[in-house]
């Protein structure tokens, strides 16, 4: 079991508010993500949850159980730290172990979660090195391994990868994928990658200046976004942005060209550079001035302004013959655009 | 243009640029004498000579003393008499009994010192790790009591005896709170067990403050999460103490532990303040010893003084090796 609940979390430092109430619930076996920009509260709030940090108000709760008050020893839950934190002096086998020896369990059975947990990552022949013997990824995976000994109910993570290079954090995201397909334990993963958060989720708790701001799915997320902030963060390229005013259910993008909308007065209508193709020579189409070009092969990326100034990216499939400082005539499909009120929050 | 204030500043700089005028003149006639690498020789004379005058020709008048008997201050009056001096202080008819010692103080100060140094350095030890883990912690004032636990060491030791001597004394402060408190007063620097006590407690009052700052030190470079890792895994604080801070702590309690080494063998100015080495030479120490055969007893004898001071060096000798290989080990394991 692995539930987690959380309730009217707030947290100040010295006054200064970092979180502003929290409302979540992680279901047993799920993976979730928290995702935001640096300095947004997560770790902050996952050390709430692990019980390093106290809530200033609000509850926490385990299976049901209100941990608010509780230590973080007695909590059973494991943690992997974005330093790593592994016992400097320690043997990869003591740090493994340590833990464990803080329970009354036997030698033997320790030896045998160990090994088992160093099989499983494959660190079998590191066993009695120190941490500073030992590359980033492979310490890592010991920093993995001293949480998965301990069997918890739920592993919580802040931002694991981040200390490795772009390759080794791919394979070693595929890494902690396979984990959790296998161990079935909830996990809590903290990143400000959203590629990570897309990739690895159940579900993703997107948070900005210590308020959530969506909670879905990742393709929820990606084709639901709640507001602008939503929008703009999940999804590479950025999503393009146009400011424009509705009247009678019809609003204008720069260049003139017509599309219907929901609501009244000013919005801002969003589409993903995905979402835009070269438009048929006489259909009417979003116009823009090529500025940059990047031509990758399978697709193309292109910088272009449109009428009224406003930066746009469209990215295009195979490689279609265009110059920078020509006119770009696009066009997309009416329900792949996005669009917000005044308030940043979505219409419809 | 020329203000009050540039006047001012004139006339503060001038004596310093009439000085680099003086020495102006020699210092280009050396450098086109000796070329540019000889300049360096200039720089470097100052030191070397401050160096040479106070610790090179000591060192070798030291040993040139040891050699040579009789009471005469001046090398020239002094007769050769090889190694009688050290003979002198070795020697002994019965090695299990120290009156029969020929210098049966030398002994005395040689055992004094022995069981202070394993007192003090124990206590230094101890109090300065215990202090230091408190003062890591976030406790109220912590920035107030860093400061006074190291003020002492800021303190001549010739005022921190003073100050205990007032303390202790027949009629001191001590005395005067424990007669106020109805307690009967103790003649504390005149019984043998409480002047050594009072040894050790002072020194190691006024020394702490150094050796809590070296562990403290050691301690905040010691990484938070290793002690949140710790505490999700539910580990014991004596745990935590015993398999996280102290393996950790290591090389900075060896720094301190042979620091304290040095300066317990060494021990002198506050406690010839204190206790004069009394009562009677319960309290008397090596380098007291040393001071009162060369320059205080009356029958004088610097052969002797610097014959026990060599033997002294050596022992400091090994303690500054011991120290040396230490912290280069601490420097070359080190993890962090
Ligand atoms: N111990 C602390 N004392 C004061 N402010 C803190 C403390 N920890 C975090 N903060 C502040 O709280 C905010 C959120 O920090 P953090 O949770 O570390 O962000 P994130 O992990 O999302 O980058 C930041 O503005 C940070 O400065
Ligand atoms: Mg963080």
């Amino acid at each position: 079991m692995g539930q987690i609940t959380l309730r009217g979390i707030r947290k100040s430092f010295s006054g200064v508010d970092v979180i502003h109430g929290i409302d979540l619930t992680i279901a047993d076996g799920e993976l979730a993500v928290f995702v935001g920009p640096s300095g947004c509260g997560k770790s902050t709030l996952l050390r709430m949850i692990a019980g390093l940090d106290r809530p200033t108000t609000g509850t926490i709760e385990i299976d049901g159980q209100d941990v608010t008050r509780t230590s973080a020893a007695e909590r059973g839950l494991a943690m992997v730290f974005q330093s790593y934190a592994l016992y400097p002096h320690m043997t990869v086998r003591q740090n493994l172990s340590f833990g464990l020896e803080n329970t009354r369990m036997p030698k033997n059975d320790i030896t045998a979660r160990v090994d088992d947990a160093g099989r499983m990552l494959e660190i079998m022949d590191l066993m009695d090195r120190r941490p500073t013997q030992l590359s980033g990824g492979q310490r890592q995976r010991v920093a993995i391994g001293r949480a998965i000994v301990r069997n918890p109910t739920a592993f919580l993570l802040d931002e694991p990868l981040s200390n490795l290079d772009a390759e080794l954090r791919g394979s070693m995201r595929a890494e902690l994928a396979g984990l959790h397909d296998r161990l079935k334990t909830t996990m809590i993963y903290v990143t400000h990658d959203q590629i990570e958060a897309m990739t690895l989720a159940d579900k993703i708790v997107v948070l900005r200046k210590g308020v959530i701001e969506q909670v879905d799915t990742p393709l929820g997320l990606y084709n639901r976004p709640q507001n602008l902030f939503v929008a703009g963060f999940i999804g590479a390229p950025n999503m393009n942005f146009f400011n424009a005013v509705a009247v009678d259910g019809q609003a204008e993008l720069p260049g003139g060209l017509r599309v219907a909308v929901p609501g009244n007065g000013p919005v801002t209508i969003g589409i993903r550079p995905q979402m835009l193709h070269l438009a048929d020579p006489d259909a009417p189409a979003l116009t823009g001035t090529i500025r940059l070009i990047e031509a990758l092969g399978a697709e193309t990326v292109v910088h272009a302004a449109a009428a009224d100034g406003t930066a746009m990216v469209v990215v295009l499939s195979g490689q279609p013959a265009l110059r920078t400082g020509e006119t770009i005539r696009l066009a997309f499909d009416p329900d792949a655009l996005h669009v917000f009120g005044a308030d940043g929050q979505r219409l419809d | 243009m020329a203000g009050l204030g540039d006047l001012l500043g004139r006339a503060v700089l001038w004596p310093f640029v009439l000085l680099a005028r003086l020495i102006d003149l020699p210092l280009r006639v050396w450098q086109r004498w000796t070329g540019i690498g000889g300049m360096a020789a200039v720089f470097l004379a100052p030191t070397l000579l401050i160096f040479g005058v106070f610790v090179l020709v000591p060192l070798g008048l030291n040993f040139a003393y040891a050699m040579t008997g009789g009471t005469g201050i001046l090398l020239g009056e002094r007769p050769f008499v090889g190694f009688e001096q050290y003979g002198r202080l070795l020697e002994c008819e019965d090695y299990t009994r120290r009156l029969t010692c020929r210098e049966d103080q030398f002994w005395t100060a040689v055992g004094n010192t022995g069981v202070f140094v394993i007192f003090q350095v124990t206590l230094m030890v101890a109090v300065s790790l215990i202090t230091a883990l408190i003062l890591n912690r976030n406790i109220r004032g912590r920035g107030f009591f860093r400061a006074v636990f190291f003020f002492p060491v800021l303190l001549s030791p010739v005022v921190v005896g003073l100050i205990w001597r007032w303390i202790l004394q027949r009629q001191g402060l001590l005395n005067l709170i424990m007669v106020n408190l109805g307690l009967d007063p103790q003649v504390w620097l005149n019984d043998r067990f409480y002047a050594f006590a009072a040894t050790i407690g002072v020194s190691t009052w006024a020394h702490m403050g150094f050796y809590t700052l070296i562990l403290l030190a050691g301690l905040q470079a010691i990484p938070r999460d290793l002690y949140e890792a710790a505490e999700m895994d539910a580990t014991p604080p004596t745990r935590v103490f015993r398999r996280i801070t102290l393996p950790l702590l290591a090389p900075n309690l060896a720094v301190v532990l042979v620091l304290a080494l040095i300066r317990g063998v060494q021990i002198f100015d506050e406690v010839y303040v204190l206790t004069g080495g009394g009562p009677g030479t319960s309290t008397l120490f090596l380098t007291q010893y040393i001071y009162e055969a060369g320059f205080a007893s009356i029958l004088r004898n610097p052969g002797l003084a610097a014959a026990a001071s060599i033997l002294m060096g050596a022992v400091l000798v090994v303690l500054t090796l011991l120290q040396l290989w230490l912290s280069r080990r601490a420097e070359g394991g080190r993890v962090r």
